[in-house]
């Protein structure tokens, strides 16, 4: 059987860097992809903005990806590709994983594992759209395939439901590619994607954004002929009396991304309910021994830029990991942080600077951030703005305050204090 | 009750409507916007002897009826064919019986209007093969479920289908109810002949099905219950058939039926005129248009819709058969509840729930469903989350207002049976009655000419292989053979595209998204085909050798795609 010491299921951005990282710390990596291609989704992103925080410039999702596969390919790391991990489980040696592709079946004995699985879109039916069940449903990022990587419309009028990102992407996209998008749609009463793309993808191109609206309703039983949309109070509730119809022949859902966990969960890895990835130490190991995540799997980002921070970081500390025991004070969010991660701090480990990504809860104007030591204030820092949509990262040497095992580190927004 | 005095008993609840009773019919006649005063005016006149059928002309004035939907193709295929038998309808009923009759030396057609087998009521119910615990003697469905319920372990076998006999529980919170509840399973086993049926403690449900609800006292139990995939059903059994001589037209419609002296003789079709020397009704919830086609109209279909939804496979372990909280209560909406089942491929569905409804052909979905099937089956199990839905459907069942299958020869037209009202236990009923229609068949086409045994007759149909389920070793084997089987294209079911082809290359091609993903799963899982929609397309594009933006979610006007982008010939 093959032996490695680390492999990397997911060849997306946080696969490529947690790979090239595990490398460069000495370990030796295969990493498996069940595309035929690496880059994952930013294959289909064509569109720019990508590698701003990483590389101070704007560049196309394929043109991020080929960075990382051209230092991934020059540093002669393994990959397998159009290959899928059928089955992992836990042996005394390691993890063994048994994979499938067009050879066959072959197993891999792994001493640790990182999880790049990214994650996939929330459908109508996860989001309680009733009606009938034409074709013409798509979430966005399968319009996206089909427009960026299949060259073929899947819309010719179309209505867009949530303002994630890449449902705004796509807006302007179809735009482009000559369909008529006659709305974006927003359960919330505040956009969920990132401010940029609402101006460069609705407002320059005059598309309209309809916040705290729903769509309730499908129509149409061969292809989509109509939506019903309806405003909805502060509960979300729908305002019967807002019920309208429009035309349609195409629903674009951007409702939001789960992240893929199944592999993590057939292992028995526990999973934050909030950010529906694995819980995590600074080092990106799981709770359970041996098992990275990194990434869209371990939560989901708004910019590509840290989720190859991510991946860096698991790859650094898989290629190190020796079997060392691990002690765990936990790190939870307080008033008006919807989460942290990672979620624990292992204390065995020596100090050293450690990245914390969080989101808040609602939208904050100059909100005052402080964290403590079983209740005790040791850090704080000022935001000008604090927006759900838009995640944050901090880093905190946390070998200054003497943490110790069992001790509940506390991340939270002071509002009494912020002005 | 005599008619005069039902008469009376109409008139003073539905003044607006009358019924009369004419050539061995009641019918109800009058105008009403109110489709549910229908329903209850023509329930009440049903009678107690069971070959008088309730026949609703009563004009309902709500909201119009949209006309039956038709396939867009027009040709002239199926024109001048003079089939010895020709089916209407692709459900669980005609294949079956398409299937029993390609035992024997004949030329039969199967026609359905739809894109696929299996699209109305037989691809849109839950699957379980009933126990017949609810059913007392005498009536059709209590003959033939338990005669059905036999057949399905060698029927699976034979057609490659999955069964599960995972046991159906019946379950009580009132304690003080054990004792009723135990003479009737004793009249069910001893007197209805549902033999199974037994009483089950608390602690032994909690052994068998440990996520139920804690305050359970008590059960009633059938093993002999169990689960199989309702439209992988219909479409091995139509496949086996057609492997054995039989054809199945799909997207063909039958329009109209010219009938002399009490014989059809030919039957107009979106794809030309058929001459069948005899004709199969089996088409479910038009059951009652075709009949009228024929002038055999004896019996009203009043449509009834129902709800399930599906559950993430993560949720599989909320129940290992199929369970349902049992209340006391006078079973006045003709169905069973509902409950939850853990269907074959490791799902969980709950539903269904019961609606009646003008609309034959209505699929929608709404919200009031989804939460009553959930109000009440979180009592059965307190574990059951809304978050956990997958996805969910509606179907629409086919009954009459007896509430039993009508299985018998044309009463005016001589070349016509009747497979029709059938409605659940309809699943598990399906093969028994087949065998019956197919005699009937036989003794009406005997008469006319020697109709010989099929002697190449092969009972058995390969499905195509599900790779996800085997051995690593037999797996490694078959994509040695062929690689295809090596490249998974749907990451939730793990469907490869090996299997797909297989599917694609089928005795019945059905090259559409939806037909594929019925046959082998693509698109079933989590993501709900997000991820392999387009992969799922191209492979469909390929093997029919047509333009990617030609490929249909489920055939004719349902296009995934409105042609290229600007510059999109990169394919």
């Amino acid at each position: 059987m093959k032996t490695v010491d680390v492999t990397v299921i997911g060849g997306g951005p946080a696969g490529l860097a947690a790979a090239i990282e595990a490398h460069k710390n000495g370990a030796k990596v295969l990493l498996v992809e069940r595309e035929a291609r690496l880059g994952g989704i930013l294959k289909q992103c064509i569109h720019d903005g990508f590698g701003l925080v990483r590389f101070g410039e704007k560049l196309t999702g394929p043109e991020y990806a080929h960075r990382f596969i051209k230092e991934f390919s020059d540093l002669g790391i393994e990959a397998m590709t159009l290959t899928f991990v059928t089955a992992v489980d836990r042996t005394s040696e390691g993890y063994a994983l048994t994979l499938v592709n067009r050879n066959g079946m072959s197993k891999v004995l792994s001493k640790t594992l990182i999880l790049a699985t990214g994650c996939r879109e929330r459908t109508a039916k996860q989001v309680f759209i009733h009606g009938t069940r034409p074709a013409g449903v798509y979430t966005a990022g399968t319009a996206q395939n089909f427009v960026n990587l299949c060259g073929v419309m899947p819309a010719k009028r179309c209505v867009i439901l949530g303002s994630g990102d890449i449902g705004l992407i796509m807006a302007r996209r179809l735009t482009l590619e000559g369909a008529q998008v006659l709305g974006v749609y927003e359960i919330q009463s505040t956009p969920s994607g990132l401010t940029r793309n609402i101006h460069q993808c609705l407002h320059d191109y005059g598309i309209p954004l309809h916040l705290s609206h729903t769509v309730t309703r499908v129509f149409g039983h061969d292809r989509m002929t109509a939506v019903e949309v309806a405003q909805v109070d502060e509960n979300k509730a729908v305002i019967e009396s807002t019920k309208q119809i429009i035309e349609c022949d195409t629903l674009i859902l951007s409702v939001g991304l789960i992240p893929e966990n199944e592999q993590a969960e057939s292992l028995g890895i526990q999973i934050d309910p909030f950010t529906k990835g694995p819980i995590c130490d600074q080092g990106l190991q799981t709770l359970l021994d041996g098992v990275f995540s990194c990434g869209n799997a371990l939560h989901v980002n708004d910019l590509v830029d840290y989720v190859s921070e991510s991946g860096e970081t698991a790859g650094r500390n898989a290629a190190k990991w020796a079997h060392d025991y691990r002690t765990f004070a936990s790190i939870e969010p307080g008033n008006g942080i919807a989460y942290t991660v990672p979620q624990r701090l292992n204390t065995a480990e020596a100090g050293g600077d450690v990245v914390l990504y969080f989101r808040s809860k609602k939208v904050y104007e100059k909100a005052l951030l402080q964290v403590t030591v079983n209740d005790v204030p040791v850090y704080e820092k000022k935001y000008a703005h604090l927006k759900p949509p838009e995640m944050e990262r901090l880093s905190i040497d946390f070998a200054q305050y003497d943490i110790k095992t069992g001790d509940t580190v506390k991340v939270q927004i002071r509002e009494d204090a912020a002005k | 009750m005599k008619i005069k005095k039902l008469q009376k008993k109409l008139k003073e609840q539905f003044p607006s409507f009358a019924v009369r009773e004419e050539n061995g019919c009641r019918i109800v006649s009058g105008e009403s916007d109110n489709w549910q005063d229908i329903i209850k005016a023509c329930c009440l006149c049903v009678s107690k002897d069971r070959s008088v059928h309730v026949v609703n002309d009563v004009t309902y004035t709500g909201q119009a009826d949209a006309p039956m939907r038709l396939p867009a193709v027009q040709n002239n295929e199926l024109d001048g064919r003079s089939p010895d038998v020709l089916i209407i309808g692709g459900g669980i009923s005609g294949a079956t019986i398409l299937r029993e009759l390609s035992k024997w030396q004949l030329d039969c057609l199967l026609v359905d209007k739809e894109s696929d087998l299996a699209m109305h009521a037989s691809g849109r119910n839950d699957g379980e093969i009933h126990p017949g615990v609810d059913l007392a003697k005498g009536s059709l469905k209590q003959h033939y479920v338990l005669l059905g319920n036999r057949m399905f372990p060698q029927l699976s076998d034979q057609l490659d289908v999955p069964f599960d006999r995972c046991g159906q529980y019946a379950c009580f919170t009132q304690g003080y109810l054990r004792g009723f509840v135990s003479l009737y399973a004793l009249k069910r086993k001893y007197i209805d002949g549902c033999k199974d049926t037994q009483i089950l403690s608390a602690r032994k449900l909690r052994q068998k099905e440990p996520q139920l609800n804690r305050d359970f006292k008590f059960a009633l139990y059938n093993p002999s219950a169990g689960c199989i995939c309702p439209y992988g059903l219909t479409i091995a059994c139509a496949e086996n058939a057609v492997q054995n001589g039989a054809k199945v037209s799909l997207n063909t419609a039958v329009t109209g039926m010219t009938v002399e002296n009490g014989t059809i003789t030919s039957v107009q079709t979106n794809k030309g005129t058929l001459y069948p020397k005899l004709v199969i009704n089996a088409a479910g919830v038009f059951a009652e248009e075709i009949a009228k086609m024929a002038q055999d109209r004896f019996y009203s279909i009043h449509p009834r819709r129902g709800t399930n939804s599906i559950l993430d496979r993560k949720a599989g372990s909320l129940i290992r058969g199929i369970a349902s909280v049992k209340v006391l209560e006078l079973n006045t909406g003709h169905t069973k509840g509902g409950g939850l089942l853990h269907t074959v491929h490791g799902n969980v569905l709950a539903g269904p729930d019961a609606v009646e409804t003008h609309e034959k052909e209505n699929f929608a979905t709404t919200p009031e469903s989804i939460a009553t099937v959930f109000g009440k089956q979180k009592t059965t199990a307190p574990d059951l989350k809304e978050r956990d839905i997958i996805t969910y459907f509606t179907g629409v069942r086919a009954p009459n207002f007896e509430e039993d299958f009508i299985i018998e020869k044309g009463r005016k037209t001589k070349n016509l049976i009747h497979c029709a009202a059938i409605q659940s236990p309809g699943l598990t009923t399906a093969p028994a009655v087949a065998k019956d229609v197919a005699r009937m068949a036989l003794d009406f086409l005997q008469a006319q000419k020697l109709v010989l045994r099929n002697d190449r007759f092969d009972p058995v149909r390969k499905a195509p292989p599900r790779l996800a389920q085997m051995p690593v070793v037999q797996r490694n084997k078959l994509i040695k053979e062929n690689p295809d089987y090596g490249y998974i294209v749907c990451r939730c079911e793990e469907v490869s595209k090996g299997e797909i082809l297989d599917a694609l290359n089928a005795p019945i091609c059905v090259p559409t998204v939806d037909g594929v993903k019925k046959r082998v799963r693509p698109g079933m899982g989590r993501c709900q085909g997000g991820f392999c929609s387009p992969a799922v397309a191209k492979i469909i594009a390929e093997h029919q050798n047509i333009p990617l933006e030609q490929v249909t979610k489920t055939g004719g006007g349902s296009p995934l795609l409105f042609g290229k982008t600007k510059g999109g010939d990169a394919q």
